[in-house]
Protein backbone atom coordinates (compact mmCIF):
# COMPACT_ATOMS: atom_id res chain seq x y z
CA UNK A 1 0.00 0.00 0.00
CA UNK A 2 1.28 3.45 -0.86
CA UNK A 3 2.22 5.67 2.07
CA UNK A 4 3.36 9.08 0.92
CA UNK A 5 5.59 11.04 3.23
CA UNK A 6 8.83 12.98 3.34
CA UNK A 7 12.35 12.55 4.66
CA UNK A 8 14.60 15.55 5.22
CA UNK A 9 18.37 15.24 5.26
CA UNK A 10 19.27 17.90 7.81
CA UNK A 11 22.96 17.55 6.98
CA UNK A 12 22.12 18.91 3.51
CA UNK A 13 19.74 21.66 4.67
CA UNK A 14 21.41 25.08 4.35
CA UNK A 15 18.63 27.01 6.08
CA UNK A 16 17.79 29.12 3.04
CA UNK A 17 14.01 29.07 3.72
CA UNK A 18 13.33 28.39 0.03
CA UNK A 19 10.91 25.63 1.04
CA UNK A 20 8.87 28.05 3.16
CA UNK A 21 8.80 30.66 0.38
CA UNK A 22 7.96 28.30 -2.48
CA UNK A 23 5.26 26.67 -0.33
CA UNK A 24 3.55 30.03 0.09
CA UNK A 25 3.72 30.64 -3.65
CA UNK A 26 2.47 27.20 -4.66
CA UNK A 27 -0.38 27.10 -2.16
CA UNK A 28 -1.26 30.79 -2.13
CA UNK A 29 -0.69 30.92 1.63
CA UNK A 30 -1.84 34.17 3.20
CA UNK A 31 0.21 36.79 4.98
CA UNK A 32 1.29 35.65 8.46
CA UNK A 33 0.42 32.03 7.74
CA UNK A 34 2.99 29.33 7.10
CA UNK A 35 2.53 25.73 6.06
CA UNK A 36 6.25 25.18 6.42
CA UNK A 37 8.87 26.99 8.47
CA UNK A 38 12.57 26.52 9.13
CA UNK A 39 13.81 26.58 12.72
CA UNK A 40 17.41 27.16 13.76
CA UNK A 41 18.47 24.63 16.37
CA UNK A 42 21.46 25.77 18.36
CA UNK A 43 24.22 26.77 18.42
CA UNK A 44 24.94 24.28 21.18
CA UNK A 45 28.08 22.92 22.80
CA UNK A 46 31.13 24.74 24.19
CA UNK A 47 33.47 26.91 22.15
CA UNK A 48 35.19 25.91 19.93
CA UNK A 49 33.10 22.72 19.63
CA UNK A 50 29.86 24.39 18.61
CA UNK A 51 27.21 22.96 16.33
CA UNK A 52 23.98 24.11 14.80
CA UNK A 53 21.47 22.75 12.32
CA UNK A 54 18.27 23.80 10.61
CA UNK A 55 15.00 22.01 11.12
CA UNK A 56 12.30 22.49 8.47
CA UNK A 57 8.96 21.85 10.16
CA UNK A 58 5.56 21.34 8.57
CA UNK A 59 2.70 18.89 9.10
CA UNK A 60 4.21 15.52 9.96
CA UNK A 61 1.30 13.64 8.30
CA UNK A 62 1.11 11.40 11.35
CA UNK A 63 0.06 7.76 11.12
CA UNK A 64 -2.34 8.34 14.02
CA UNK A 65 -3.12 12.06 13.67
CA UNK A 66 -4.58 13.63 16.81
CA UNK A 67 -5.88 16.52 14.72
CA UNK A 68 -8.15 14.08 12.89
CA UNK A 69 -9.49 12.41 16.03
CA UNK A 70 -10.36 15.70 17.76
CA UNK A 71 -11.93 17.32 14.70
CA UNK A 72 -15.67 17.53 15.50
CA UNK A 73 -16.82 17.85 11.90
CA UNK A 74 -14.59 15.37 10.13
CA UNK A 75 -13.02 18.26 8.17
CA UNK A 76 -9.56 16.99 9.10
CA UNK A 77 -9.03 13.63 7.48
CA UNK A 78 -6.34 11.24 6.39
CA UNK A 79 -6.23 9.96 2.84
CA UNK A 80 -5.48 6.34 2.06
CA UNK A 81 -2.02 7.34 0.85
CA UNK A 82 -1.23 8.85 4.28
CA UNK A 83 -1.63 12.55 3.48
CA UNK A 84 -3.55 14.48 6.18
CA UNK A 85 -5.78 17.20 4.75
CA UNK A 86 -8.44 19.70 5.81
CA UNK A 87 -11.72 19.95 3.91
CA UNK A 88 -12.33 23.69 4.17
CA UNK A 89 -16.01 23.33 3.28
CA UNK A 90 -16.56 21.38 6.52
CA UNK A 91 -14.15 23.24 8.81
CA UNK A 92 -15.87 25.35 11.50
CA UNK A 93 -12.61 26.93 12.66
CA UNK A 94 -12.90 25.61 16.22
CA UNK A 95 -9.10 25.29 16.45
CA UNK A 96 -9.16 22.08 18.47
CA UNK A 97 -6.81 20.53 15.91
CA UNK A 98 -4.39 23.42 16.48
CA UNK A 99 -4.39 22.56 20.19
CA UNK A 100 -4.10 18.82 19.55
CA UNK A 101 -1.16 19.10 17.15
CA UNK A 102 2.13 18.74 19.06
CA UNK A 103 4.09 20.60 16.41
CA UNK A 104 2.34 23.96 16.04
CA UNK A 105 2.07 23.49 12.28
CA UNK A 106 -1.62 24.24 11.91
CA UNK A 107 -2.69 27.85 11.57
CA UNK A 108 -6.08 29.43 12.00
CA UNK A 109 -6.66 31.78 9.10
CA UNK A 110 -8.74 34.56 10.62
CA UNK A 111 -9.04 36.55 7.39
CA UNK A 112 -12.58 37.56 6.51
CA UNK A 113 -13.27 35.02 3.78
CA UNK A 114 -11.53 32.09 5.48
CA UNK A 115 -12.06 31.39 9.22
CA UNK A 116 -10.68 27.90 8.68
CA UNK A 117 -7.54 25.91 9.49
CA UNK A 118 -4.62 25.94 7.10
CA UNK A 119 -1.79 23.41 6.97
CA UNK A 120 0.70 21.65 4.72
CA UNK A 121 -1.12 19.50 2.16
CA UNK A 122 2.07 17.79 1.02
CA UNK A 123 1.03 19.49 -2.23
CA UNK A 124 -1.62 16.80 -2.70
CA UNK A 125 -2.76 18.52 -5.91
CA UNK A 126 0.72 18.01 -7.39
CA UNK A 127 1.10 14.50 -5.95
CA UNK A 128 -2.21 13.50 -7.57
CA UNK A 129 -0.71 14.77 -10.83
CA UNK A 130 2.30 12.50 -10.40
CA UNK A 131 4.58 15.37 -9.33
CA UNK A 132 6.55 16.09 -6.16
CA UNK A 133 5.62 18.69 -3.54
CA UNK A 134 6.91 22.19 -4.37
CA UNK A 135 9.30 22.29 -1.39
CA UNK A 136 10.95 19.07 -2.57
CA UNK A 137 11.27 20.26 -6.15
CA UNK A 138 12.80 23.61 -5.21
CA UNK A 139 15.14 22.65 -2.36
CA UNK A 140 18.60 23.84 -3.52
CA UNK A 141 20.39 21.47 -1.14
CA UNK A 142 18.21 18.54 -2.30
CA UNK A 143 17.65 17.89 1.37
CA UNK A 144 13.98 16.92 0.96
CA UNK A 145 12.94 13.58 -0.43
CA UNK A 146 9.33 12.64 -1.09
CA UNK A 147 7.97 9.21 -1.87
CA UNK A 148 6.33 5.99 -0.83
CA UNK A 149 7.83 4.82 2.43
CA UNK A 150 6.33 1.35 1.96
CA UNK A 151 8.38 0.86 -1.20
CA UNK A 152 11.90 -0.25 -0.21
CA UNK A 153 13.23 0.82 -3.63
CA UNK A 154 11.98 4.40 -3.30
CA UNK A 155 14.43 7.28 -2.78
CA UNK A 156 12.89 8.04 0.59
CA UNK A 157 13.32 4.48 1.88
CA UNK A 158 16.93 4.45 0.71
CA UNK A 159 17.72 7.74 2.42
CA UNK A 160 16.24 6.46 5.68
CA UNK A 161 18.40 3.34 5.52
CA UNK A 162 21.54 5.39 4.86
CA UNK A 163 21.17 8.01 7.60
CA UNK A 164 20.86 8.18 11.35
CA UNK A 165 17.18 9.06 11.54
CA UNK A 166 15.01 10.93 14.01
CA UNK A 167 11.42 11.98 14.39
CA UNK A 168 9.74 14.76 16.31
CA UNK A 169 8.37 13.89 19.76
CA UNK A 170 5.82 11.11 19.46
CA UNK A 171 2.94 11.07 21.95
CA UNK A 172 1.02 8.34 20.22
CA UNK A 173 0.48 10.28 16.97
CA UNK A 174 3.38 8.53 15.17
CA UNK A 175 4.75 11.30 12.94
CA UNK A 176 5.62 10.00 9.47
CA UNK A 177 8.22 12.60 8.44
CA UNK A 178 11.78 11.41 9.05
CA UNK A 179 14.80 13.61 9.69
CA UNK A 180 18.28 12.37 8.83
CA UNK A 181 21.09 13.88 10.91
CA UNK A 182 24.61 12.45 11.18
CA UNK A 183 26.80 15.52 11.67
CA UNK A 184 25.16 17.07 14.77
CA UNK A 185 23.52 15.86 17.93
CA UNK A 186 19.70 15.67 17.58
CA UNK A 187 18.08 18.04 20.06
CA UNK A 188 14.52 16.83 19.75
CA UNK A 189 12.62 14.80 22.30
CA UNK A 190 11.89 11.70 20.18
CA UNK B 1 -0.95 29.02 24.44
CA UNK B 2 -2.97 32.22 24.27
CA UNK B 3 -6.05 32.36 26.48
CA UNK B 4 -9.13 31.36 24.49
CA UNK B 5 -11.58 33.69 26.22
CA UNK B 6 -14.80 32.43 24.58
CA UNK B 7 -13.96 28.88 25.70
CA UNK B 8 -12.89 30.06 29.13
CA UNK B 9 -16.15 31.97 29.67
CA UNK B 10 -18.11 28.97 28.39
CA UNK B 11 -16.40 26.59 30.80
CA UNK B 12 -16.95 28.89 33.80
CA UNK B 13 -20.64 29.52 33.01
CA UNK B 14 -21.21 25.88 32.14
CA UNK B 15 -19.68 24.91 35.49
CA UNK B 16 -21.82 27.36 37.47
CA UNK B 17 -24.92 26.21 35.59
CA UNK B 18 -24.11 22.57 36.31
CA UNK B 19 -23.48 23.35 39.98
CA UNK B 20 -26.91 24.97 40.30
CA UNK B 21 -28.59 21.98 38.64
CA UNK B 22 -26.79 19.52 40.92
CA UNK B 23 -27.87 21.66 43.90
CA UNK B 24 -31.48 21.54 42.71
CA UNK B 25 -31.25 17.81 41.97
CA UNK B 26 -30.16 17.17 45.56
CA UNK B 27 -33.03 19.42 46.64
CA UNK B 28 -35.49 17.36 44.56
CA UNK B 29 -34.25 14.12 46.13
CA UNK B 30 -34.59 15.61 49.61
CA UNK B 31 -37.84 17.46 48.83
CA UNK B 32 -36.34 20.92 49.43
CA UNK B 33 -35.94 24.29 47.65
CA UNK B 34 -39.47 24.27 46.18
CA UNK B 35 -39.83 28.05 46.54
CA UNK B 36 -36.57 28.81 44.69
CA UNK B 37 -36.24 26.02 42.15
CA UNK B 38 -37.92 27.84 39.27
CA UNK B 39 -35.73 30.92 39.55
CA UNK B 40 -32.56 28.87 40.07
CA UNK B 41 -33.28 26.46 37.21
CA UNK B 42 -34.00 29.43 34.94
CA UNK B 43 -30.71 31.00 36.05
CA UNK B 44 -28.90 27.75 35.21
CA UNK B 45 -30.52 27.68 31.78
CA UNK B 46 -29.60 31.31 31.10
CA UNK B 47 -25.99 30.75 32.19
CA UNK B 48 -25.76 27.72 29.91
CA UNK B 49 -27.24 29.69 27.00
CA UNK B 50 -24.87 32.64 27.52
CA UNK B 51 -21.94 30.22 27.79
CA UNK B 52 -23.04 28.49 24.59
CA UNK B 53 -23.21 31.84 22.77
CA UNK B 54 -19.75 32.74 24.12
CA UNK B 55 -18.29 29.47 22.87
CA UNK B 56 -19.81 30.07 19.44
CA UNK B 57 -17.64 33.20 19.20
CA UNK B 58 -14.66 30.87 19.13
CA UNK B 59 -15.78 29.38 15.82
CA UNK B 60 -14.54 30.71 12.53
CA UNK B 61 -17.69 29.53 10.76
CA UNK B 62 -20.69 29.65 13.06
CA UNK B 63 -22.90 28.93 10.00
CA UNK B 64 -21.47 25.40 9.99
CA UNK B 65 -22.04 24.83 13.74
CA UNK B 66 -24.26 21.79 13.15
CA UNK B 67 -21.42 19.99 11.39
CA UNK B 68 -20.00 19.66 14.92
CA UNK B 69 -22.04 16.52 15.41
CA UNK B 70 -20.20 14.99 12.44
CA UNK B 71 -17.61 13.06 14.46
CA UNK B 72 -19.05 11.72 17.70
CA UNK B 73 -15.62 10.41 18.65
CA UNK B 74 -14.47 14.01 19.07
CA UNK B 75 -14.64 15.65 22.50
CA UNK B 76 -16.26 18.74 21.05
CA UNK B 77 -19.10 16.74 19.47
CA UNK B 78 -19.72 14.97 22.79
CA UNK B 79 -19.68 18.35 24.53
CA UNK B 80 -22.30 19.79 22.17
CA UNK B 81 -24.46 16.70 22.65
CA UNK B 82 -24.14 16.99 26.45
CA UNK B 83 -24.99 20.72 26.35
CA UNK B 84 -28.08 19.97 24.24
CA UNK B 85 -29.18 17.21 26.65
CA UNK B 86 -28.73 19.37 29.76
CA UNK B 87 -30.37 22.34 28.04
CA UNK B 88 -33.47 20.35 27.08
CA UNK B 89 -33.77 18.66 30.51
CA UNK B 90 -33.37 22.02 32.25
CA UNK B 91 -35.92 23.70 30.01
CA UNK B 92 -38.49 20.99 30.79
CA UNK B 93 -37.60 21.22 34.49
CA UNK B 94 -38.06 25.01 34.42
CA UNK B 95 -41.51 24.64 32.86
CA UNK B 96 -42.58 21.88 35.25
CA UNK B 97 -41.26 23.64 38.35
CA UNK B 98 -43.44 26.67 37.58
CA UNK B 99 -46.47 24.52 38.37
CA UNK B 100 -46.79 21.72 40.85
CA UNK B 101 -46.29 18.38 39.12
CA UNK B 102 -44.36 16.59 41.89
CA UNK B 103 -43.46 13.37 40.06
CA UNK B 104 -42.35 14.71 36.66
CA UNK B 105 -40.63 17.74 38.23
CA UNK B 106 -38.57 15.49 40.48
CA UNK B 107 -37.75 13.15 37.56
CA UNK B 108 -36.57 15.96 35.28
CA UNK B 109 -34.73 17.65 38.15
CA UNK B 110 -32.78 14.44 38.68
CA UNK B 111 -32.21 13.96 34.93
CA UNK B 112 -30.91 17.53 34.67
CA UNK B 113 -28.65 16.83 37.67
CA UNK B 114 -27.21 13.71 36.04
CA UNK B 115 -26.58 15.64 32.84
CA UNK B 116 -25.04 18.45 34.88
CA UNK B 117 -22.58 16.03 36.50
CA UNK B 118 -21.58 14.60 33.12
CA UNK B 119 -21.38 17.90 31.21
CA UNK B 120 -18.35 19.52 32.94
CA UNK B 121 -16.55 16.16 32.80
CA UNK B 122 -17.18 15.88 29.06
CA UNK B 123 -16.21 19.54 28.55
CA UNK B 124 -12.99 19.11 30.52
CA UNK B 125 -12.17 15.82 28.82
CA UNK B 126 -12.26 17.51 25.41
CA UNK B 127 -9.07 19.32 26.46
CA UNK B 128 -7.22 16.12 27.28
CA UNK B 129 -4.62 15.94 24.52
CA UNK B 130 -1.30 14.14 24.64
CA UNK B 131 0.28 17.14 22.88
CA UNK B 132 -0.41 19.34 25.93
CA UNK B 133 0.94 17.56 29.03
CA UNK B 134 -0.58 20.12 31.41
CA UNK B 135 -4.03 19.20 30.12
CA UNK B 136 -3.68 15.50 29.56
CA UNK B 137 -5.09 14.27 32.86
CA UNK B 138 -8.43 13.37 34.43
CA UNK B 139 -7.66 16.15 36.95
CA UNK B 140 -8.72 18.69 34.30
CA UNK B 141 -12.34 17.47 33.92
CA UNK B 142 -12.35 17.01 37.68
CA UNK B 143 -11.34 20.66 38.06
CA UNK B 144 -14.13 21.73 35.66
CA UNK B 145 -16.67 19.72 37.68
CA UNK B 146 -15.42 20.71 41.14
CA UNK B 147 -15.13 24.44 40.49
CA UNK B 148 -18.56 24.32 38.86
CA UNK B 149 -20.01 22.65 41.94
CA UNK B 150 -18.39 25.33 44.09
CA UNK B 151 -19.74 28.24 42.08
CA UNK B 152 -23.18 26.71 41.51
CA UNK B 153 -23.74 25.59 45.11
CA UNK B 154 -22.66 28.92 46.58
CA UNK B 155 -24.70 30.91 44.02
CA UNK B 156 -27.76 28.80 44.78
CA UNK B 157 -27.22 29.05 48.55
CA UNK B 158 -26.77 32.83 48.31
CA UNK B 159 -30.02 33.00 46.35
CA UNK B 160 -31.84 30.86 48.94
CA UNK B 161 -30.73 33.18 51.75
CA UNK B 162 -31.52 36.32 49.76
CA UNK B 163 -34.94 34.97 48.93
CA UNK B 164 -35.50 34.00 52.58
CA UNK B 165 -34.71 37.54 53.71
CA UNK B 166 -36.92 39.25 51.11
CA UNK B 167 -39.79 36.77 51.48
CA UNK B 168 -39.75 37.30 55.24
CA UNK B 169 -40.30 41.04 54.73
CA UNK B 170 -42.97 40.54 52.06
CA UNK B 171 -45.01 38.05 54.05
CA UNK B 172 -44.82 39.68 57.47
CA UNK B 173 -48.26 39.25 59.05
CA UNK B 174 -49.69 37.70 55.89
CA UNK B 175 -50.28 34.05 56.62
CA UNK B 176 -51.64 33.44 53.10
CA UNK B 177 -48.23 34.16 51.62
CA UNK B 178 -46.19 32.02 53.97
CA UNK B 179 -45.84 29.41 51.21
CA UNK B 180 -43.38 31.82 49.62
CA UNK B 181 -41.07 31.45 52.56
CA UNK B 182 -37.85 29.56 52.37
CA UNK B 183 -37.93 27.13 55.26
CA UNK B 184 -35.24 26.78 57.90
CA UNK B 185 -34.56 23.30 56.55
CA UNK B 186 -33.97 24.80 53.09
CA UNK B 187 -31.49 27.23 54.58
CA UNK B 188 -29.68 24.54 56.55
CA UNK B 189 -29.33 22.29 53.52
CA UNK B 190 -28.30 25.23 51.31
CA UNK B 191 -25.59 26.23 53.77
CA UNK B 192 -24.33 22.66 54.07
CA UNK B 193 -24.19 22.35 50.29
CA UNK B 194 -22.39 25.71 50.01
CA UNK B 195 -19.74 24.41 52.41
CA UNK B 196 -19.46 21.13 50.49
CA UNK B 197 -19.22 23.06 47.21
CA UNK B 198 -16.42 25.31 48.41
CA UNK B 199 -14.45 22.40 49.87
CA UNK B 200 -14.94 20.53 46.61
CA UNK B 201 -13.77 23.52 44.57
CA UNK B 202 -10.67 24.06 46.70
CA UNK B 203 -9.81 20.34 46.61
CA UNK B 204 -10.01 20.04 42.79
CA UNK B 205 -8.05 23.27 42.32
CA UNK B 206 -5.27 21.85 44.50
CA UNK B 207 -5.38 18.51 42.67
CA UNK B 208 -5.06 20.24 39.30
CA UNK B 209 -2.12 22.34 40.50
CA UNK B 210 -0.45 19.16 41.76
CA UNK B 211 -0.97 17.68 38.27
CA UNK B 212 0.75 20.69 36.68
CA UNK B 213 3.72 20.01 38.98
CA UNK B 214 3.75 16.28 38.12
CA UNK B 215 2.82 16.30 34.42
CA UNK B 216 5.03 14.20 32.13
CA UNK B 217 7.52 15.73 29.66
CA UNK B 218 8.62 18.38 32.20
CA UNK B 219 9.54 21.76 30.77
CA UNK B 220 10.11 25.20 32.36
CA UNK B 221 7.15 26.59 30.38
CA UNK B 222 4.73 24.38 32.32
CA UNK B 223 6.61 23.94 35.56
CA UNK B 224 5.44 24.59 39.10
CA UNK B 225 8.19 27.23 39.30
CA UNK B 226 6.23 29.44 36.90
CA UNK B 227 3.33 29.37 39.37
CA UNK B 228 5.31 29.51 42.59
CA UNK B 229 7.80 32.24 41.72
CA UNK B 230 7.69 32.97 37.99
CA UNK B 231 5.54 35.14 35.74
CA UNK B 232 2.33 33.45 36.95
CA UNK B 233 3.12 33.83 40.67
CA UNK B 234 0.88 36.85 41.32
CA UNK B 235 -2.04 35.26 39.48
CA UNK B 236 -1.52 32.00 41.31
CA UNK B 237 -0.90 33.17 44.87
CA UNK B 238 -3.24 36.17 44.94
CA UNK B 239 -6.08 35.19 42.61
CA UNK B 240 -6.14 31.41 42.96
CA UNK B 241 -4.81 30.63 46.44
CA UNK B 242 -5.88 33.71 48.40
CA UNK B 243 -9.03 34.79 46.58
CA UNK B 244 -10.09 31.53 44.95
CA UNK B 245 -9.37 29.10 47.79
CA UNK B 246 -8.86 30.78 51.18
CA UNK B 247 -11.45 33.52 50.58
CA UNK B 248 -14.49 31.32 49.87
CA UNK B 249 -13.55 28.88 52.64
CA UNK B 250 -13.34 31.65 55.23
CA UNK B 251 -16.48 33.42 54.03
CA UNK B 252 -18.69 30.33 53.84
CA UNK B 253 -17.34 29.10 57.17
CA UNK B 254 -18.28 32.46 58.69
CA UNK B 255 -21.71 32.45 57.04
CA UNK B 256 -22.32 28.96 58.40
CA UNK B 257 -21.18 29.98 61.88
CA UNK B 258 -23.33 33.11 61.82
CA UNK B 259 -26.35 31.12 60.74
CA UNK B 260 -25.88 28.55 63.48
CA UNK B 261 -25.03 30.95 66.32
CA UNK B 262 -25.93 34.47 65.18
CA UNK B 263 -26.17 36.23 68.54
CA UNK B 264 -23.26 34.56 70.25
CA UNK B 265 -20.96 35.23 67.32
CA UNK B 266 -21.77 38.89 67.08
CA UNK B 267 -21.13 39.30 70.77
CA UNK B 268 -17.87 37.41 70.51
CA UNK B 269 -16.75 39.48 67.59
CA UNK B 270 -17.68 42.70 69.28
CA UNK B 271 -15.47 41.70 72.15
CA UNK B 272 -12.54 41.79 69.79
CA UNK B 273 -12.23 38.11 68.99
CA UNK B 274 -10.35 36.91 65.96
CA UNK B 275 -12.74 36.35 63.11
CA UNK B 276 -12.47 35.37 59.51
CA UNK B 277 -14.16 37.29 56.79
CA UNK B 278 -12.08 40.05 55.33
CA UNK B 279 -12.66 40.77 51.65
CA UNK B 280 -9.61 38.75 50.63
CA UNK B 281 -10.73 35.90 52.81
CA UNK B 282 -7.72 35.78 55.06
CA UNK B 283 -8.22 35.45 58.78
CA UNK B 284 -7.84 38.91 60.22
CA UNK B 285 -7.29 39.92 63.80
CA UNK B 286 -9.79 42.59 64.69
CA UNK B 287 -8.02 45.07 66.87
CA UNK B 288 -10.85 47.30 68.02
CA UNK B 289 -14.36 46.51 69.20
CA UNK B 290 -15.75 49.00 66.63
CA UNK B 291 -14.06 47.24 63.73
CA UNK B 292 -15.14 43.91 65.14
CA UNK B 293 -18.73 45.06 65.30
CA UNK B 294 -18.55 46.25 61.69
CA UNK B 295 -17.11 42.93 60.53
CA UNK B 296 -19.66 41.02 62.55
CA UNK B 297 -22.37 42.78 60.57
CA UNK B 298 -21.42 40.78 57.47
CA UNK B 299 -24.57 38.73 57.10
CA UNK B 300 -24.60 35.18 55.75
CA UNK B 301 -26.14 36.57 52.55
CA UNK B 302 -23.29 39.03 52.02
CA UNK B 303 -20.70 36.42 52.92
CA UNK B 304 -22.18 33.95 50.42
CA UNK B 305 -22.30 36.46 47.55
CA UNK B 306 -18.74 37.57 48.38
CA UNK B 307 -17.70 33.92 48.42
CA UNK B 308 -19.26 33.45 44.98
CA UNK B 309 -17.30 36.43 43.64
CA UNK B 310 -14.09 34.92 45.05
CA UNK B 311 -14.86 31.53 43.50
CA UNK B 312 -15.49 33.09 40.09
CA UNK B 313 -12.17 34.99 40.27
CA UNK B 314 -10.34 31.83 41.34
CA UNK B 315 -11.95 29.70 38.61
CA UNK B 316 -11.27 32.23 35.86
CA UNK B 317 -7.64 32.80 36.86
CA UNK B 318 -6.95 29.08 37.26
CA UNK B 319 -8.19 28.62 33.69
CA UNK B 320 -5.97 31.49 32.52
CA UNK B 321 -3.07 29.60 34.12
CA UNK B 322 -4.35 26.41 32.49
CA UNK B 323 -3.91 28.03 29.07
CA UNK B 324 -0.58 29.61 30.00
CA UNK B 325 0.98 26.26 30.93
CA UNK B 326 -0.53 24.45 27.92
CA UNK B 327 2.71 24.42 25.97
CA UNK B 328 3.40 21.66 23.50
CA UNK B 329 5.23 18.49 24.26
CA UNK B 330 7.60 19.25 21.36
CA UNK B 331 10.21 21.51 22.91
CA UNK B 332 11.82 22.32 19.55
CA UNK B 333 8.69 24.02 18.33
CA UNK B 334 7.83 26.19 21.31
Amino acid sequence: MTRHTMAIDLDSCIGCHSCAVVCKQENNVGLGTFYSKVLTIGPSGTYPDLEMYYLPVACQHCDNPQCVSVCPTGASYKREDGIVLVDHSKCVGCQYCVMACPYGVRTYDASKDKGVIEKCTLCAHLVDDGKEPACVRHCPGQARVFGDIDDPESKISQLIVKKKTHKLTDVGNHPSVTFGLDKCEWKGGE
Amino acid sequence: MAVQWPLLIFSVLLGASSGILIFLGIGEIKGKFKSVRFALALTALILLAIGGCASALHLGHIDRAFYILGNMGSGLSKELFAVAFVGIMTLIYVILSRKDYPGPTKAFGILAMIGAIVLPIVAGASYMMPARPAWDSFTLPLMFLGTGIGMGFVLAAAFVFTKADSAKKETEGDTAKTALLVTEDDKKLAMTLALVGVVCSVAVMLIYVIWIAMAPHPDPSRSMMRLAGGDLAVAFWVCVVLIGMAGPLALVWKANKDMTHPVADNADAADGAVIAGAQDGAAVAIATPAAAKKAANVTPVTALWASLACLVVGSVVLRVIMYAVATSVEQLIY
